[in-house]
């Protein structure tokens, strides 16, 4: 249905757009506006996601300096600084995940970076087998901040127990092998931001299904209700399903950050829309300058309003949303539909501002 | 929403066939219900429980053919049940007399003077079924790769897919295969057929209303109900049918209805059926037979679109995510295979022989199979199919 619409929506642009294209000039500009585009890239590469792949790495690379000394001497206070370390750098991947385009694309980075639930299964596999391939389809879910989660939580039932599993190399080896295939992984597409990317990503400015905007502003959405509508809130929500599936949580073994990891994702999300530094509060140009260029304060307004409203209804829920989803789970599915007014603004209202069309189809679920 | 369409339909459908003269003049004669609803003396005149029943044991077949730890004796039993084995979870499919494989390319028209077609068809099926056991399950734990079956996981944490040695899931091939070979083959071929209605005595008994023995319904309305069972015959509420509510016929007839291409599809196809049933009980047979021409080329384009679809999303997954390419090019194997069952309106032949239908499905499975399939080879088949059904590539796979 809404497919449906949107099509005529999109039917109703196109025939809007050629009936004014007679009294326009003849250039060969393929962008229905005067926004600049170039612009719009330029802040999102140089103050939003170059800073925050920069800071990832700076919190990656503590974090492998945390597992070394853990892996030297598996004692309390050389795992709580590991897990304090895990922690800070699962905040600041909340930044980047939404960012799926270039290398990362190219390395299905977030699919091995976040993809939980974690299969346990697959991990204990992968640690009594040793040196498992770790880039492997099959092993997206026993890999990345999900994986590590398990490793530093999930292992055993109390503290000392999971000391007492660290005596084994071959646990340590595992862990070892996650974080630095995390830190390389990221590494390696930031790399390919500073050395090349950037340029070409700038420079794609036209209104294509291949140039960075179209596919940057779809990755974007498809950000927005994958990874943080559904796979934060949804899914554990019992959304998608007959019964509420609470061990899906995001940080399920930590179990006291979902929410700070979901808080986070928001605020990366906002601050994206609105061109705001990774690192400072000055803003540059953005989805919602691109808005208010083409006329449409009224829409990015509304897009605010809607997350604003979103945050509030997160607020409410517990730290850990598996103790939310069993005690209450009226109030994960409240946060959800707030979330998905959001959707609906972003992907009929904005991808229609734009004049961009949607390049992904929902799964068909068989 | 689809309930309003239905009925808009059945109006529209009424207003046509009362104001049309042109087909047979007989038509005015038959006032359709609007729903599949017939009572004889305030009794339901309407059965096909043994569709239902092999609905049913098709589903557990299928199922059991993801369980690594089942037999080929296990599975061949469901297949080929015998009336009070314990072969299913359900008692009332163990008490049945009913079974799948005795269905498998059975109809009158294509294999009743073709028993050696029907027997490789169905040699195909336990060919499934056998390397299933013999060549996947002991896999079941490896990681599969070109030339070795085992299992693949979708990306992203996804689905795990378990391939044989050319990227092929089984249970999929036989499930899709098994729409055509048992559902369609059985519509289209067998039920519909005016050599099955009109078996033996069926017009006169039909005519002078001489029931089948201790039943409420004449032997033509039985066989007319039978062909309906195999598609409507898991809905709770056969007036109101909802679809996909089967893995087979119903589920897909389903996601046809819902490209906006075909939508329609569905309501045509059930108002063929209400109103070839009224004929039936007005004695009409050129009505009847219409329906039926109706039916047999609407159900004809579901295996058809479905198989193009799916070729078109392996195709836009492959060397990306190859457990989901590969599951959707094992639904698109069995989709094709069943293209052999279905039946162009007004004549004698499917839309695709089985010797067009064997070439395709040796041309994916060449070499390594999946794994070394090119786009070109996707794209042909998807083009040639859709050319012969009369839509486009485009069509069925957006």
């Amino acid at each position: 249905m809404i497919k449906k619409i949107f099509l005529a929506v999109i039917t109703l642009t196109f025939i809007v757009a050629c009936s004014s294209s007679s009294s326009s000039d003849d250039s060969p500009s393929v962008s229905p506006d005067n926004f600049d585009r170039g612009a719009l890239l330029t802040n999102l590469a140089d103050n939003i996601i170059i800073p925050a792949y920069q800071d990832l790495s700076e919190k990656l690379t503590t974090l492998t300096a945390d597992k070394d000394a853990f892996i030297a001497d598996a004692n309390q206070t050389n795992l709580d600084n590991l897990r304090a370390s895990w922690l800070e750098a699962y905040k600041v991947w909340q930044h980047v995940e939404m960012f799926n385009i270039g290398k990362a694309e190219e390395l299905t980075y977030s699919f091995q970076m976040n993809i939980y639930p974690v299969s346990t299964t697959d991990v204990e596999a992968n640690i009594s087998a040793g040196n498992a391939d770790l880039t492997h389809v099959n092993n997206n879910d026993a890999v990345g901040f999900p994986a590590v989660d398990y490793m530093l939580y999930g292992v055993a039932d109390s503290d000392a127990a999971i000391l007492t599993k660290y005596e084994d190399d071959k646990y340590k080896a595992y862990l070892s092998d996650l974080v630095n295939q995390m830190e390389s992984l990221t590494e390696t597409v930031l790399t390919d931001w500073t050395s090349s990317y950037r340029a070409t990503f700038v420079s794609s400015t036209s209104n294509t299904v291949t140039s960075s905007l179209n596919k940057f502003v779809n990755d974007y959405i498809f950000y927005f209700e994958k990874s943080l509508r559904a796979n934060k809130f949804g899914i554990p929500g019992g959304v998608f399903s007959t019964d509420p599936l609470p061990e899906k949580v995001e940080a399920f073994y930590n179990q006291e950050v979902s929410k700070t990891l979901a808080l986070e994702a928001l605020a990366a999300f906002q601050n994206t829309l609105n061109g705001t530094y990774y690192s400072a509060s000055a803003t540059g140009e953005s989805f919602k300058t691109y808005l208010t260029e083409l006329e449409r304060t009224d829409l990015s307004t509304l897009l605010n309003t809607r997350i604003d409203a979103a945050r509030a209804k997160v607020n409410l829920l517990d730290d850990n949303f598996y103790s939310q989803v069993n005690s209450d789970n009226v109030k994960m599915t409240e946060a959800y539909d707030a979330l998905q007014l959001v959707v609906v603004s972003l992907k009929v209202d904005m991808l229609q501002a734009f004049n961009v069309s949607v390049d992904y189809v929902d799964a068909d679920g068989d | 929403m689809k309930k309003i369409v239905f009925s808009l339909f059945v109006a529209s459908a009424l207003f046509q066939s009362c104001s049309s003269d042109d087909d047979g003049g007989q038509t005015s004669q038959v006032e359709a219900p609007t729903t599949y609803t017939f009572l004889r003396d305030g009794n339901s005149s309407v059965s096909y429980s043994g569709q239902t029943t092999r609905i049913l044991m098709a589903e557990e077949l299928v199922a059991g053919l993801k369980v690594e730890t089942n037999t080929e004796e296990t599975l061949d039993a469901m297949f080929a049940h015998i009336e009070g084995a314990s072969d299913f979870s359900d008692a009332d499919l163990n008490a049945s007399d009913k079974s799948v494989r005795s269905k498998v390319a059975a109809s009158t028209d294509f294999f009743s003077a073709n028993t050696t077609e029907a027997n490789e068809i169905k040699a195909d099926f336990d060919g499934w079924i056998a390397s299933q056991v013999n060549d996947v399950f002991p896999n079941w734990s490896f990681t599969a790769a070109a030339g070795e079956a085992g299992a693949l996981q979708q990306a992203g944490g996804g689905t795990t897919r378990y391939l044989n040695e050319k990227g092929l899931e089984y249970n999929q091939a036989f499930a899709k295969g098994l729409i055509g070979g048992l559902m369609v083959d059985q519509i289209l071929n067998n039920y519909l057929s005016p050599a099955v209605l009109d078996a033996g005595t069926n017009i006169a008994d039909n005519d002078s209303e001489v029931l089948e023995e201790g039943k409420t319904y004449t032997s033509m309305e039985h066989k007319w109900d039978e062909a309906f069972g195999y598609l409507y015959g898991n809905e709770a509420d056969a007036a109101n049918p909802v679809l996909d509510v089967d893995q087979f016929l119903s589920e897909y007839l389903d996601r046809v209805e819902a490209d906006e291409d075909f939508a329609g599809i569905a309501s045509k196809i059930y108002n063929a059926f209400i109103l070839g049933r009224a004929a039936i009980v007005a004695n009409n047979y050129t009505v009847r037979d219409a329906q039926a021409e109706i039916i047999k080329e609407n159900i004809s384009v579901i295996p058809a679109v479905r198989a193009v679809y799916y070729l078109q999303s392996g195709k836009n997954n492959l060397g990306i995510d190859n457990a989901s390419a590969f599951h959707a090019l094992s639904e698109a194997y069995g989709f094709i295979y069943s293209l052999q069952f279905t039946r162009q309106p007004n004549s004698n032949s499917p839309y695709l022989t089985k010797t067009e239908v064997d070439a395709y499905l040796e041309e994916l499975m060449e070499g390594n199979g999946f794994w070394d399939v090119t786009t070109n080879t996707l794209d042909e088949i998807s083009d040639e199919i859709s050319a012969k059904f009369g839509f486009t590539t485009e069509e069925a796979s957006n």
